[in-house]
């Protein structure tokens, strides 16, 4: 495991709740792995929503929890009609931690129907005024079935954007697959480099390292090819598994989506940050499907930013309490549908440039 | 040294593309990503002139005493661009008509942590 300076990492201020999303497609093993998470001792204290598409919930009931958790049901479909749903529930669930009425829990976790696109789900929690002051989306978990993986990926869209905005990709049914999972893990790679990909069998993972969502951006594991391969937080059967440039240098594609870090080794002044996201937003739209940034703010040089986009929603940059490592530069990981790592090059350049020749005349 | 000279010095050491460089190289990767066939050439007196479809823009610094930083012609009609993402959003207006731009506001980041 590359070792993570604990200090570093995109906590949640000490009022914030962190969210998880866990989201795979149909039979991926969702509700196998949220059962094992939930009978682990350090995951007492969670609320669940579990979302299913249909009227009829069944999953609620195949998870065991212990008593200090809770689970929520909502039927339909998350990403489709009842968005305001969810930040009901959510806020009801806060109104009712705060109230007593129910354990104090320390963690959320939403499992979406296998159908849902996440990310208008990731939307509602980044997004709704009321339950940023409490909630910070703590990333995104997708579930990958070893089986049908390859064939789930070639003919629903849903799974694959599934997979491109993950922090972690968990690969099950291993014990079932009767071919070489390599060349599902390749897709997985090409698709998403910058999420490791550990495997569960039977939903056994060490819920840690499912939680632990933002060390990589901190720890700069980055699909970057100056950044070097990098290995699994959990060794897989076949040893340790490398992303990276070893896949695909020049950034990987599936159809059109396209995963690429952009470095930078000098800071970045902090409008030249906020003009790249509002013209990233608006060129880029839905086809920014996930941006996830270490960035070294010139005005914060000992404290870098955390900074996470989903579409045209950024949440706002959350400050590591110092650099993990030696290596201060900024790291930008995008994921991106149809948008050539060219033109996002291109634009930084002369968003830079326009800054810089504004600052020369003032100090002038 | 303070931060903001050791930032100028890095600056100067650091070889940075001059803003209309910078731009050229935009607006050509631009039409690549927007997948519109032509093509942005520089002209002897440095304005840049995109052509696609037929059409022509011609583009070039505003004058000092305009509150623009570019300036942005088609067809006897000329418009100014605040800033290179105006003047981006001026550029795929023209040549993407289908084009329907997220209006979203990025709160300017917190200087300093908290």
């Amino acid at each position: 495991m590359i070792p993570v300076a604990t200090s570093c990492r995109r906590r949640p201020a000490p009022l914030h709740i962190p969210v998880v999303v866990l989201t795979g497609f149909l039979g991926s093993g969702k509700t196998t792995l949220l059962s094992r998470m939930l009978r682990h001792p350090g995951f007492s204290r969670t609320a669940v929503i579990i979302n299913e598409f249909g009227e009829v919930g069944l999953d609620h009931d195949l998870v065991e929890t212990s008593e200090e958790s809770l689970i929520e049901l909502q039927t339909g479909c998350l990403c489709c009609s009842i968005r305001g749903d969810l930040a009901r529930t959510l806020g009801r669930l806060l109104a009712a931690r705060d109230q007593g009425q129910v354990k104090p829990f320390e963690r959320v976790i939403i499992e979406t129907s296998g159908l849902a696109d996440p990310a208008p789900i990731l939307h509602v929690i980044m997004s709704d005024a009321g339950l940023a002051r409490r909630l910070a989306l703590a990333g995104v978990v997708t579930t990958v079935d070893a089986v049908n993986g390859l064939a789930t990926l070639d003919r629903y869209r849903e799974s694959v954007k599934q997979v491109a905005v993950a922090d972690r990709l968990v690969l099950t049914k291993g014990d079932l697959a009767s071919e070489d999972a390599a060349p599902l893990a390749a897709r997985l790679a090409t698709l998403n480099p910058s999420a490791p990909l550990l495997r569960a069998a039977f939903g056994a993972i060490d819920p840690e390292l499912l939680f632990d969502l933002t060390a990589d951006i901190v720890s700069g594991r980055t699909p970057d090819a100056r950044a070097g391969p990098h290995v699994d937080a959990q060794p897989t059967d076949a040893g340790p598994h490398a992303h990276g440039p070893s896949h695909d240098a020049g950034g990987g594609h599936d159809g059109d989506i396209s995963c690429f870090a952009i470095l930078r080794e000098a800071p970045l002044p902090a409008v030249v940050l906020t003009l790249l996201l509002e013209a990233l937003a608006e060129h880029c739209g839905a086809d920014l499907l996930r941006l996830k940034g270490l960035v070294d703010v010139a005005e914060s040089p000992d404290r870098p930013a955390v900074i996470h986009g989903v579409q045209h929603v950024f949440h706002p940059p959350a400050w590591a309490d110092r650099w993990p490592s030696a290596d201060r530069r900024t790291r930008l990981v995008f994921i991106m549908r149809g948008v050539p790592q060219a033109w996002v090059e291109a634009l930084l350049a002369a968003i830079e440039a326009e800054v810089a020749e504004v600052t020369n005349r003032r100090a002038q | 040294m303070t931060r903001g000279g050791e930032l100028a010095e890095q600056a100067a050491c650091e070889p940075m593309p001059n803003l209309e460089s910078a731009v050229e190289a935009l607006l050509a990767q631009s039409l690549a990503a927007w997948r519109v066939s032509g093509a942005v050439e520089r002209e002897a007196d440095g304005a840049l002139v995109v052509t696609f479809a037929g059409r022509e823009l011609r583009i070039r610094r505003a004058p000092a005493d305009l509150p623009f930083r570019g300036l942005v012609a088609e067809a006897g009609r000329e418009r100014g661009a605040a800033s290179v993402s105006g003047l981006l959003r001026h550029v795929r207006a023209a040549v993407d008509p289908g084009y329907r731009p997220v209006r979203l506001r990025i709160a300017p980041l917190p200087l300093l942590p908290p």
